[in-house]
């Protein structure tokens, strides 16, 4: 009998502003440890949160782009619980009053195709700090920098029924939020941070026992570890044995999944009302402004580059996957290139550059210029090719490089006449099978002619004057 | 006089209470006087110009020592001045020394502190009254004309009214809390003590408005104290008869009877009134505040300032809970374990979910009165004088209802003040003036004019 | 009787608290007296609707979000009772899990 694998997941993404969520302090990454840091987010006595405008602003643009229902009044609610990077023994948080509920995101399962993960819930908290265990032999060390940075917490129902669709729910909403420019959502840089919940069933029974999995640290393993605790816990009830709710982790170096010590008590948070932070109230026509201002989402994009630039289903996917790239095509668009031309620069060379170097580094009418130059014969394709890269590195423009290099085609009748010549020359059985019939022997010609230019031949030339030769 | 020659006799009078071994000081310097009189000096005057100002010792200072009066704090000095002390310096105020309280304000009589019990300078026998009862002494004392205090639950009011002074607690949200050390934060009001109700409402007009690093304070202008009256005609003064049970200590209902007569000679109209919920405003009191004041001093936990202690495990819970264990004193122990109670699992709804409802009510009572045309209530401050040291702490129950008259307000948010209306065998007698949201300069200006016509030394009986 | 020995004991624990074996009799009886004081609201019935009370202003206003901390006269280094290579410095978590 087969198991049905329930999957749920809780993604925090740390809110793309200057400074903390309750306090001026700025939320670089990186610094040296304990710098940006204030009476308040140190926990001093006396001092008091007062929240970030922009962090609320980002907010509720990321529950708008995961199609959530914005709460008018939200709460900020104490979450109490000690540990030391907890500066002030409990964190701020939303609890029975979120910013938002009720969304949806369209995924796309490597199972079942096309679907929907709802969401739960998006809410709005400040980070802890960061222990460090292995910094100082013996001791935990406490950097407080990130203490007090914005973020937004995305609880997802438990739609996924397996580690590739919690994947590609991942991917979707990680898009989803860089396009509406509410979290550059790096997992290396801790901007984007992913709890699992996972139990299995018998379809049709109800939800078993469910374990949550932390500490992974990319999609990749988010798909591994919940893999190694789906098995796991698949394996475990057909030995006999029971599921205890329990948290896991993620070791990824054995692709294994190991409990955490318990935390004892740790989960009565005592959760009430922040005395220090009256209702957050929102108005609504300041909400609807939002909304009419996102930027136009991933589905939207992909839908319009079909219809109306016609481009293939798998070309729009991979130009709409980040925002930069699909706004990086469309400005070459702007530039004067005919779309798929556009599509297939930017598909290849263009990305194969930006994968490797994270920039773009070939400005878009750079990009346009050298594309003229293959649309009206002055250079093949190929050789637009090998000058590509050259842009990159040169001042020069794309026919300076060009002539620089040789590679302008040559389009004079004389010198096109002249190779012509020497391959009927050197080729009189195949022109005398040509003479027979063969009329298919005409790309070979094309093609020795080529070569013997070295390239360099406008082969739209070469046509006419070959027939001439051959024919008469 | 100059602020250095205000400095100099300030530190006299400093010296002179600590030799009558008041102990309501936790710390002062002639050092520290000096150079902010110095300071003062090189500015130009301002309203307070003059005037030495004591601060309750959870009001954070740079140059001086903050403890709350616990050992969990010896010796923190913090980095950051609260926005009340930069308010009171921008204003001319000399600050004069940190004065003892109860330890981190939980109390109601100064017998709290890690450092020693305040004594009450009209009897050294009795206590000031707590929290605030530093802040109280040194005005009684006349250490200082005006001192900051804080109230959470009457920690202004009923000591003013043990030591024979004016205290005024503000409307929640007219004066900053940025460096108030936070004991129940929707409570907290930092408030203050006056020789005179004059001292009292120029000290709060100085510290009073926005605060933009306060998100609860109100986003009002600071206080500008009313035209003087010089009678009470045209207000309606109400008489909750609540406040005013049959078991009242004679001496205040006598002190009580005598400024009601006195209200309406001047010319006001006096209405009994009621306010139902008045009896439950201690036990809300108790639940809503210890629930608070667990999350606040959560933070006291050996990591980032203060003392630590680390316990025989040598673990990090070890540190936690010998720190803690080790440094907060027992009321705050019992405090915060009640109000992990309360809060905790299975217990929430019963406790505080019941406790926000009912203070829902009581707010809802003064609302009521006070649409229904009456302008200000009048209240005896406290059930007793002054009692002796000892008297109450066996019995924490006890301890909490000497704050009865004082909790509803601050449940509600309400400006409220004590003034001295008499004495009852040479203890001082306070009588309550609670006023409708922000107005407190109604309320100053009815009891600028009682004032004039008491004599705070009269015997009521 | 709502409180004794064991939720003293479990509210401590919660709470971080040490406290001695010999106190927990004490405080049982004291705590006990206080929540029977408090049940006193057991008698208040809430009407349909009641909400609760907020003091201070009716919503939240925000700050802008501008790098402006507010400045210490005392760094974290000095104000620290252990601090280490620009590190608060805790004894290892024992009972409590890392993570």
């Amino acid at each position: 009998m087969t198991w049905e694998t329930v999957i749920g997941l809780e993604v925090h993404v740390q809110l793309k502003t200057r400074s903390k969520m309750f306090c001026g302090c700025s939320t670089t990454y990186g610094e040296a440890p304990n710098t940006n840091v204030c009476p308040v987010c140190l926990g001093l006595p006396g001092a008091l949160p007062v929240p970030n405008a922009e962090a609320i602003r980002l907010g509720v643009r990321g529950a708008l782009t995961i199609g959530c229902a914005i709460h008018p009044t939200s709460i900020f609610a104490r979450k109490n619980y000690f540990y030391p990077d907890l500066p002030k023994g409990y964190q701020i948080s939303q609890f029975d009053k979120p910013l938002a509920t009720e969304g949806a995101v369209a995924i796309e399962s490597p199972e079942r195709g096309a679907m929907s993960v709802s969401i739960t819930r998006l809410h709005l908290e400040e980070d802890a700090g960061k222990s460090l265990h292995d910094r100082i032999p013996g001791m935990t060390a406490i950097d407080l920098n990130r203490a007090g940075t914005p973020l937004a917490e995305i609880v997802s129902g438990h739609d996924m029924r397996s580690p590739g669709e919690a994947r590609a729910y991942l991917t979707t909403l990680r898009q989803l939020l860089i396009y509406a420019g509410v979290s550059e959502c790096s997992m290396e840089q801790g901007s984007l941070r992913v709890d699992a919940n996972l139990s299995v069933r018998r379809p049709g029974d109800p939800l078993g026992t469910k374990t949550e999995v932390k500490n992974m640290n990319s999609f990749a393993n988010v798909e591994r570890a919940l893999e190694s605790e789906r098995l796991r816990q698949i394996a475990l009830i057909e030995s006999g044995g029971k599921v205890t709710q329990v948290t896991l982790t993620f070791n990824a170096a054995t692709g294994e999944v190991k409990p955490l010590r318990s935390k004892e008590d740790s989960h009565d948070y005592r959760y009430f009302p922040d005395p220090d932070l009256p209702p957050l109230v929102l108005d609504g026509s300041w909400i609807e402004a939002q909304r009419s201002s996102l930027p136009e989402l991933p589905a939207a994009r992909r839908e319009r580059y079909e219809s109306a630039l016609a481009l293939p289903n798998y070309d729009a996917r991979v130009l709409t996957q980040e925002p930069v790239i699909a706004d990086y095509f469309e400005a070459v668009i702007a530039a004067g290139v005919e779309p798929k031309t556009a599509a297939n620069w930017v598909l290849g060379e263009v990305m194969t550059g930006f994968n490797e170097r994270g920039t773009f580094a070939v400005a878009p009418a750079r990009l346009a210029a050298l594309a003229a130059l293959v649309a009206d014969g002055t250079l093949s394709l190929s050789a637009a090719k090998k000058i590509f890269p050259e842009l990159a590195t040169s001042e020069e423009g794309a026919g300076e490089i060009a002539k620089r290099l040789g590679l302008i085609q040559v389009r004079d009748e004389g010198a096109l006449a002249g190779w012509v010549d020497e391959v009927i020359a050197a080729f009189p059985d195949e022109v005398a099978r040509f003479r027979g019939g063969e009329a298919k022997l005409v790309g070979f010609f094309v093609g020795q002619v080529m070569k013997k230019s070295q390239g360099k031949a406008d082969p739209k030339g070469i046509q006419p004057i070959l027939m001439g030769r051959l024919n008469g | 006089m100059s602020a250095a020659d205000l400095a100099r006799e300030t530190g006299k009078r400093f010296a002179e209470a600590d030799a009558r071994g008041l102990n309501a000081t936790l710390h002062w310097s002639q050092d520290v006087l000096d150079r902010d009189a110095a300071l003062l000096d090189a500015l130009p005057s301002g309203p307070l110009s003059g005037t030495a100002v004591a601060l309750k010792d959870n009001i954070v200072t740079r140059d001086q020592p903050t403890t709350c009066a616990s050992k969990i704090l010896e010796g923190y000095v913090s980095p950051y001045e609260a926005t009340v002390v930069s308010r009171l310096r921008a204003a001319g105020a000399l600050i004069a020394g940190k004065a003892n309280l109860d330890e981190f304000a939980m109390g109601s009589s100064t017998e709290n502190s890690a450092f020693g019990r305040v004594k009450n300078p009209i009897d050294l026998e009795r206590v000031p009254g707590g929290s605030s009862g530093g802040s109280a002494a040194l005005v009684a004392a006349g250490v200082t004309v005006a001192a900051l205090g804080s109230e959470t639950g009457g920690s202004v009011r009923q000591p003013a009214a043990f030591c024979g002074v004016v205290g005024l607690k503000p409307s929640y949200g007219r004066v900053s809390r940025f460096g108030l050390v936070a004991f129940g934060s929707s409570l907290d009001c930092v408030s203050v003590f006056g020789k005179t109700v004059a001292d009292a409402g120029r000290t709060l007009c100085a510290i009073s408005g926005h605060d933009p690093r306060d998100a609860t304070t109100r986003q009002v202008a600071p206080l500008v104290l009313a035209e003087g009256r010089t009678d009470l005609r045209g207000l309606v003064i109400g008489l909750p008869k609540e406040y005013f049970p049959d078991d009242l200590h004679p001496g205040i209902r006598a002190g009580c009877d005598a400024t009601i007569a006195l209200i309406r000679e001047l010319g006001a109209e006096v209405r009994e009134v009621s306010l139902p919920h008045t009896r439950y405003a201690v036990p809300t009191y108790y639940i809503v505040n210890p629930a608070e004041a667990a999350a606040n001093l959560a933070r006291f936990d050996g990591v980032r300032y203060g003392p630590r202690k680390i316990g025989p495990e040598g673990d990090l819970r070890a540190l936690y809970r010998a720190t803690r264990g080790e440094g907060f004193g027992p009321e705050v122990r019992r405090r915060i374990l009640i109000g992990t109670f309360v809060l905790s699992a299975g217990y929430a709804g019963q406790y505080y979910n019941k406790a926000q409802g009912v203070r829902r009510l009581i707010s809802d009572d003064f609302t009521r009165v006070f649409e229904s045309g009456v302008d200000l209530l009048f209240t005896p401050t406290t059930p007793t004088p002054a009692f002796k040291a000892g008297e109450k702490t066996a019995d924490p129950v006890q301890m909490y209802l000497a704050d009865i008259f004082v909790a509803p307000a601050s449940l509600a948010g309400l400006p409220a003040m004590s003034l001295p209306i008499g004495r009852d065998g040479g203890l001082p007698l306070g009588g309550q003036l609670i006023a409708p949201d922000f107005g407190e300069a109604m309320m100053l200006s009815a009891a600028s004019v009682l004032e004039q016509s008491i004599d705070p030394m009269e015997e009521v009986r | 009787m709502i409180i004794g020995a064991d939720e003293v004991r479990h509210v401590a624990k919660l709470a971080e608290l040490a406290v001695a074996e010999a106190d927990v009799a004490t405080l049982a009886t004291q705590l006990e007296g206080i929540v029977a004081f408090v049940a006193q609201l057991d008698e208040v019935e809430l009407p349909e609707g009641t909400g609760v009370t907020t003091v201070g202003p009716d919503q939240l206003l925000l700050r802008e979000d501008r790098i402006d901390p507010i400045p210490m006269s005392r760094t974290a280094a000095e104000m620290a009772p252990e601090f280490r290579e620009g590190f608060f410095v805790v004894p290892k978590l024992g009972g409590l899990a890392e993570g």
